[in-house]
């Protein structure tokens, strides 16, 4: 187990090395004279080659990239070219706001996936039709769609919920609730359409199997044969795909935090690839990369605790 | 079993606090009078007082800093602030500058002249995008203790409106080489920026300066300025009234926000139209022909740049200067009325009778549906539109005099010299070709020192001058809107997209 995790933990620095230097690459190839860009329309050409030479643009790319990669070993991660702030604490302040979205919205889809997709292929009949147009929904609507919808209706129109920003827990949690519940929904749509259908899919498969009928034959009760037996075998697909979804709705937030004026991670990562704000762009990588290495160990190792036939070692 | 338990109270449980809590009421956004929320279309730079941009982010820092004088709502005369009085010598070289005695930081330290100095001195010598209209500065002295001088290279008619906006802003020197300088200003403002419910980029918080000098005029105890990248992120929120007032940057969402009960408050602000950078024929011989730009002036349908790029919210203009400026010719309007025929023949005239091939960048900072209209307009009159494509690069690539001509919309000041440093001058950042010409040399120097009839004169020939050379091809001046709730009255700031903070106030 521990030579597991620390093969995958090695692998996983090589691929944020990977991903860095790619990055680094890829925005300096894009990023057109960034020293404008920070400036402006009305600055002259002076002070653009002044704010140039102060942030190092007029040094080699590898010397730039090399300053960096040392700066980032020691924990330095710089600070934002267009807002002056340390990329850490950017990083910092919005990735509770993204994890408390993106952690919402798996909950939201564990629960409804889960109870619909078992319902679906143990009473199929009417619930499972319900299920499968839900699934066609969530696949059909563009979550950024789904969330202007969600705003006109239960913000603007029913004044339930906030349409724009964000309340801090701590500051509020009747007004945190308020302002994340909406792109929760919103984000969550996608994956409670294609998780409801893989837990449906493998609870139905699992179901065929002789186990099952054994363990039926001998007075087992149906429900607990299936939430003790059939769903645990099924599980391990829909956690693959939730994994993958895990994953996705980091991206997906990037729309929704704009929709709603969230101050997450993909609303500031927009922001900063748009400008070719490079330091905080080169955190992002780092920050999202170590978030989805962890993410996908901690699903491996749930896999094994699930499934004792791919169990590690 | 036990799971279904366990899974249905985790979701009873979620969903009670969900919509328990989404019921409990107004806490969060609970707004008194003493509070103003404002939205914004940018964040700020940075607050570091060397490095200020102004525009958009202007009500930042109004906010945190004094200047030393106050911009008039006009937007070309000044008022007193942290100086009470100021003279210039004879050639307006020297400008003697008396500074109040009552001010301290709001770290404690005193404003002094010497620091009013070490300010201005740091800011010609720092990397803001402003830097250029204080170039003229030489240098910046303490007489004594609230006597300022300041030397400049040449006289600078528009230098008392710098010192009202960035070059003017006050920072404490202890915060000169503070490592957080950028995010967390000193100043001796209305407001201190509370850091700590701050986010920056996204929602800037202040509290009221309880020891500022000027307590009447500061009506607020609390300010939120929220950014709102995209415009339907800042409809909601003027839909769901969480804003008291907002600059809005696109007109498309204009009827809903009245919708919302929302004033608009308009100015025309920006002229938006062809730059016909390339005036000596570098790029492209036959922008260097009179006949050939004034022939693109003729060839626009105004009109319809109006109604199909700006929705109707515009007024058509010749001129690059605003109407209210001494400058102006309403007579210049009529100049250049739309005629394909005339422009046809001029194109012909100038030696072109195959027609003429322009290449214009396009980029998606400008509205898609100008160019098939331009296409089609030019193209009537023998003028070829060749688009190139220019990404993210666009603002360099004009600089760097990639192109001779562009579509834009520039800012007209209303400081006449601010607006001729800005696009006439042979060193004005958007003249990019450096072009000169010596009868507007020769008037620029006039209005540089001249005063009354003598300056507003060779203001009014310079203007003329230019329409006639076709140094552009203006169609409209674009109106933007700054809107405001029921609660909440306005004076715009005449040239800027912003008005001055201290003219938001609460309806009585």
């Amino acid at each position: 187990m521990i030579t597991f995790i620390v093969r995958r933990l090695l692998t996983g620095l090589v691929l944020l090395a990977a991903i860095t230097t790619l990055g680094f690459t890829l925005l300096y190839l894009g990023g057109g004279d960034i020293a404008r860009k920070i400036l402006g329309e009305n600055a002259d050409e002076q002070t653009v080659a002044l704010k140039a030479q102060e942030l190092g643009l007029d040094r080699p790319v590898f010397a730039q990239y090399g300053d960096w990669v040392v700066n980032a070993l020691g924990g330095d991660l710089g600070a934002s070219w267009f807002s002056g702030q340390p990329v850490a604490a950017a990083i910092l302040s919005r990735l509770a706001v993204t994890l408390s979205l993106v952690t919402g919205a798996v909950v939201l889809i564990a629960i409804i996936s889960v109870t619909l997709g078992v319902l679906a292929a143990t009473k199929r009949e009417w619930i499972d039709r319900v299920a499968q147009v839900i699934a066609l929904l969530g696949f059909a609507i563009p979550n950024f769609l789904f969330a202007v919808a969600l705003v006109l209706l239960f913000a603007l129109t029913l004044g339930w919920f906030d349409p724009t920003g964000y309340v801090q827990f701590t500051t509020s949690p009747s007004g945190w609730a308020k302002t994340v519940t909406l792109p929760v929904v919103a984000l969550a749509l996608g994956g409670i359409a294609a998780i409801t259908q893989q837990v449906r899919g493998s609870v139905i498969d699992a179901l065929r199997n002789d186990y099952v009928r054994t363990l039926r034959s001998r007075g087992i009760p149906a429900r607990r044969v299936i939430l003790k037996h059939v769903l645990r075998n099924a599980a391990g697909p829909a956690l693959a795909v939730l994994a993958v979804y895990f994953v996705g709705l980091m991206g997906g937030a990037v729309i929704v935090e704009q929709v709603f004026a969230i101050p997450g991670l993909g609303q500031v990562a927009v922001q900063a690839t748009t400008q070719g704000d490079i330091p905080l762009v080169m955190g992002l990588l780092v920050a999202t990369g170590i978030i989805v290495i962890v993410f996908n160990l901690l699903v491996d190792l749930a896999q094994g605790w699930l499934n004792p036939k791919v169990r590690l070692s | 079993m036990r799971f279904t338990k366990a899974g249905l109270a985790a979701a009873l449980a979620a969903g009670l606090a969900l919509t328990g809590c989404a019921s409990a009421g107004s806490d969060t956004q609970g707004q008194t009078s003493k509070s103003l929320t404002l939205g914004n279309v940018l964040a700020p730079a940075t607050f570091e007082a060397r490095n200020l941009n102004w525009g958009n982010q202007s009500i930042y820092f109004q906010a945190v800093y004094d200047s030393l004088l106050k911009p008039s709502p006009n937007g070309k005369d000044v008022e007193p602030h942290l100086a009470t009085k100021w003279d210039y010598n004879a050639d307006k070289t020297v400008l003697t500058v008396k500074l109040r005695d009552d001010v301290t930081f709001t770290d404690g330290t005193p404003f002094t002249a010497e620091v009013a100095a070490q300010n201005l001195l740091r800011f010609r010598d720092g990397t803001s995008p402003q830097r250029s209209k204080i170039l003229d500065l030489a240098d910046a002295t303490a007489k004594d203790k609230t006597t300022l001088e300041i030397k400049l290279k040449q006289a600078n008619p528009a230098f008392l409106i710098y010192l009202a906006q960035a070059a003017g802003m006050q920072e404490s020197p202890a915060a000169f080489d503070k490592p957080d300088v950028k995010t967390n200003p000193v100043g001796s403002g209305p407001y201190v920026l509370k850091t700590s419910d701050t986010v920056v980029g996204t929602s800037y918080k202040f509290e009221k300066n309880p020891k500022y000098w000027d307590a009447g005029s500061v009506k607020y105890d609390r300010l939120t300025i929220n950014v709102y990248n995209d415009a339907t992120s800042l409809l909601n929120a003027l839909r769901g009234k969480q804003l008291d007032a907002a600059a809005v940057g696109d007109n498309s969402i204009l009827p809903q926000v009245e919708g919302a009960g929302f004033k608009l408050n308009g100015q025309n602000l920006n002229f938006a139209g062809l730059l016909l950078f390339d005036r000596a024929g570098k790029t492209n011989p036959a922008l260097g022909n009179i006949k050939v730009r004034q022939a693109i002036n003729y060839a626009v349908d105004t009109d319809a740049m109006m109604k199909v790029v700006a929705l109707g919210r515009a007024e058509s203009t010749r001129q690059v200067f605003r109407e209210e400026s001494h400058a102006y010719d309403e007579k210049l309007n009529d100049r250049y009325n739309y005629d394909p025929a005339k422009a046809r023949e001029l194109v012909k005239e100038a030696g072109y009778p195959n027609g003429v091939e322009l290449t214009v960048p396009t980029s998606s900072a400008f509205p898609k549906q100008l160019w098939p209209l331009l296409q089609q307009q030019l193209g009537d009159v023998g003028i070829k539109v060749n688009l190139v494509d220019v990404g993210q690069n666009l603002i360099a690539d004009l600089q760097g005099q990639k192109f001779g001509l562009s579509y834009f919309t520039l800012q007209r000041d209303a400081n006449e010299w601010q607006l001729i440093s800005n696009m006439l001058s042979p060193t004005a950042t958007w003249n990019t070709f450096k072009y000169q010409d010596p009868k507007v040399d020769e008037l620029i120097e006039t209005i540089r020192t001249a005063e009354g009839d003598a300056r507003d004169k060779a203001l009014k020939e310079l203007n003329t001058y230019i329409v006639d050379q076709a140094w552009f091809a203006p169609w409209y001046s674009q109106t933007l809107y700054f809107v405001t709730n029921a609660g909440t009255n306005v004076e715009l700031n005449a040239g800027n997209a912003w008005p001055n903070l201290w003219n938001i106030t609460p309806k009585a």
